[in-house]
């Protein structure tokens, strides 16, 4: 990152935008005044807060002004009991304790978690966590927040819910917000300044939202960036026409060719008596589309481990490509069923993004390795003997894709696909999609990107409570 | 969104959750150091009674919870006492009582209470771990541990959170086994499974640092939420401990 100025007045919001690895987080790093003491990294030029210059100034002092949400809640809860976990950003700030124990309450009551007090952080869910983080860096008042992708592991719901809390807080124009996010549709309306970065990190443009939309449209999208006024695909409804739209019915088989995978009455429980899947029947067609919705803990991630094979059912059955998986060699189950995780950093298992693309390939696979990296904007000539962990978010999980795309899966089952896709990402993601539905290979994704969803353009199966709620097919009309 | 008491809060408004976990400490370890001066039978089956009796009247612990911390237990007691009666050097002892004798195989009389001793003895020092692990929260051990223990803050708040990320590294492990699995290569401890573990366990505890320093725990003059001292209640439990400790050693 190089080269941004930037000038924010107190109360103000100011969003980033930009395209993976652009060096939005370094840059909310550094805003928060982590650089160079607490985070790795250099800074030059002249970064001031509230008129102090960074570099000069006590750490101790700059933080006791600012609260900081990064992207992952689960690595910055450091307190084993909620209550504990608000107080310990105030403990840092010297708070006295009658004034800790008034606090607390109200900053979780505020993050959507009262009467969390005494809950163990770890017992959390991904959204809870994300809303405590939030409840410790605005329980001290701070004035400034710098937020790094705060809707990351919200259902739509909850990203909603969370952007109108920082609607309110703007209002108040008490705290200066500093927002990353990919989102545009939830951050821009929100944003007084809108900055835009370039993929190699340099500033592409600066000003008001609508300065930006009238003046930069064309450059942004150029850049990859996602912009607020983009139409999207309209999602079926319950039942929308065309759509079977029974309750936990599959649709018709046409009877000749089985299907790709599909589970019967399947029920699933990681622990006994706490069911995360629930008499899920599920049929997946060759050449099919299916997007797999539903809110925080329904049991997506559950149900696409379990038609891959990586879980086996508490009871029912599941089948892949008409057997069972338990019985099928690793290595052909992995080419009759692919499946990308949704926290890529846990799939990575080499030095180089090269080695990691290639590990368990034939000949053939393998001679084929470098066209999917480039497609997926991974070219290995420029990637190649990167180390995977030094990517940024959304191309981590580009190399997740690509190394499952190579085998070319008859099944190709995703788990938030989209997350952290800037556009082009997106674009690519969706263009190789289609063209691996095209050859015949069947898609489902598990996603909370409802944009996503439309786009995929066939079924919806929305899941509530470990159960199918929902089972429907996006018309065939549809923009 | 109602406060509904759990189970962890009637714990901790107990009498032994609200002591100072130093003084439960220091009882714990007082009946430990005592059961390894004895060989007798008596002194750990008390022990491990008295432990159960407090935990559950005293740190108001359900009986299930316990039982459930104590359920591996058996089979280890039951284990230790078998093989150390079975090997032990007394059952070639030709004027021992042989008690039982599968051909060639025969246990004698001292070799079985050998072995009950110290199968009794595992009972009783898992007993009391147990024991006192129930009643104690972890957040006030640590608040002890830094306040009357003068811990340095860094290390101890650390270790707090570096023991809740044990869940996260056993979710990990599986994440890297499933990943190598989606490659068609076989689930197994393969070193770079190992290694990725290691890599995701460094990274987690990078961010946790970045984020602990960016709430402002590095900074001077920090105070504390929960005060933590010692009171009348810690002496009393000090002093009942050891009072239990004296009664079951004149037992013998």
């Amino acid at each position: 990152m190089s080269g941004v100025t930037f000038d924010l007045a107190p109360g103000a919001c100011l969003v980033v935008a930009g395209p993976s690895g652009s060096g939005k987080s370094t840059l909310a790093r550094a805003i928060a005044g982590l650089v160079p003491w607490a985070a790795p990294g250099r800074l030059d030029g002249d970064l001031r807060l509230d008129g102090h210059p960074v570099a000069s100034t006590d750490p101790a002092a700059l933080v006791a002004r600012i609260g900081v949400v990064f992207q992952d809640p689960s690595s910055q809860l450091v307190m084993e009991r909620v209550e504990d976990d608000v107080a310990f950003g105030l403990e840092g700030r010297g708070w006295l304790p009658p004034a800790m124990r008034a606090r607390v309450p109200i900053a979780l009551a505020e993050a959507g978690l009262a009467g969390f007090e005494r809950r163990r952080t770890a017992r959390l869910s991904g959204g809870e966590q994300q809303r405590l983080a939030l409840a410790g860096a605005f329980a001290p008042h701070p004035g400034l927040l710098v937020l790094d992708e705060p809707t990351a592991n919200l259902d739509p719901q909850g990203a909603l819910a969370f952007a109108e809390r920082l609607a309110v807080l703007r209002e108040t124009r008490e705290t200066t917000i500093v927002l990353v996010e990919h989102r545009a549709d939830l951050a821009w309306p929100l944003a007084d300044l809108v900055l835009a970065l370039a993929a190699d990190g340099t500033p592409l443009a600066l000003g008001t939202p609508a300065d930006l939309l009238a003046g930069h449209r064309p450059a942004l999208v150029a850049a990859g960036i996602w912009l607020p006024d983009e139409p999207m695909s309209p999602l079926p409804a319950a039942s929308g026409p065309g759509g079977s739209g029974r309750r936990g019915e599959p649709p018709p088989a046409d009877g000749s060719r089985p299907p790709v995978a599909e589970a019967r009455d399947v029920d699933f429980a990681f622990e006994r008596g706490i069911p995360v899947l629930s008499g899920l029947d599920l049929a997946i067609e060759p050449g099919a589309r299916v997007a797999l919705l539903g809110p925080n803990g329904s049991g997506k991630s559950t149900a696409a481990r379990l038609l891959v094979g990586l879980l086996r059912p508490t009871r029912g059955m599941v089948r892949v490509a008409g057997r069972d998986p338990a019985r099928i060699a690793p290595r052909d189950l992995a080419r009759l069923a692919g499946y990308v995780t949704q926290d890529p950093e846990r799939s990575f298992l080499a030095g180089t993004v090269e080695a990691d693309l290639l590990l368990g390939l034939t000949p053939d696979e393998r001679g084929r390795a470098g066209d999917v990296a480039a497609a997926l904007g991974l070219p290995l000539d420029r990637f190649g003997a990167r180390n995977p962990f030094t990517l940024s978010g959304g191309e981590q999980r580009r190399l997740s894709l690509a190394s499952q795309l190579v085998r070319r899966p008859g099944l190709l089952v995703l788990d938030e696909p989209t997350f952290g896709q800037d556009r082009r990402g997106y674009e690519g993601l969706l263009s190789l999609v289609h063209a691996r539905v095209e050859a015949g290979t069947a898609v489902v994704a598990a996603t909370h990107d409802l944009r996503f969803a439309a786009d995929l353009g066939g079924r919806c199966v929305r899941l509530a409570a470990g159960r199918i709620a929902e089972d429907g097919h996006v018309a065939e009309d549809a923009p | 969104m109602i406060a509904i008491p759990t189970r962890a809060d009637r714990v901790a408004a107990s009498p032994l959750g609200r002591a100072n976990p130093l003084a439960t400490l220091s009882v714990a370890l007082a009946w430990l150091l005592a059961l390894s001066t004895t060989t007798d039978l008596r002194p750990p089956l008390l022990v491990t009674a008295a432990a159960v009796a407090a935990a559950l009247a005293l740190g108001r612990v359900p009986l299930a919870d316990l039982a459930r911390g104590l359920a591996p237990l058996w089979l280890a007691a039951l284990s230790v006492g078998f093989f150390n009666a079975l090997l032990s050097p007394a059952n070639a002892d030709p004027t021992a009582t042989v008690v039982l004798a599968f051909g060639p195989i025969q246990l004698t009389e001292p070799a079985l209470a050998a072995g009950l001793a110290l199968g009794l003895r595992v009972v009783a020092i898992v007993a009391v771990g147990v024991a006192w692990g129930r009643v104690t929260d972890p957040t006030h051990l640590t608040d002890a541990l830094v306040q009357q223990g003068r811990l340095p803050e860094r290390f101890a708040y650390g270790a707090l959170a570096a023991l809740q990320a044990i869940p996260w590294l056993a979710e990990d492990l599986v994440a890297l086994r499933e990943a190598r699995r989606m490659r068609g290569l076989r689930a197994s401890w393969h070193p770079r499974v190992l290694v990725g573990l290691l890599v995701l366990a460094i990274r987690r505890g990078d961010r946790l640092a970045v984020a602990m320093d960016a709430r402002g725990f590095a900074a001077p003059g920090r105070t504390r939420y929960r005060d933590v001292r010692w009171a009348a209640l810690d002496t009393l439990v000090v002093a009942a401990g050891i009072a239990v400790l004296a009664g079951i050693v004149a037992l013998r």
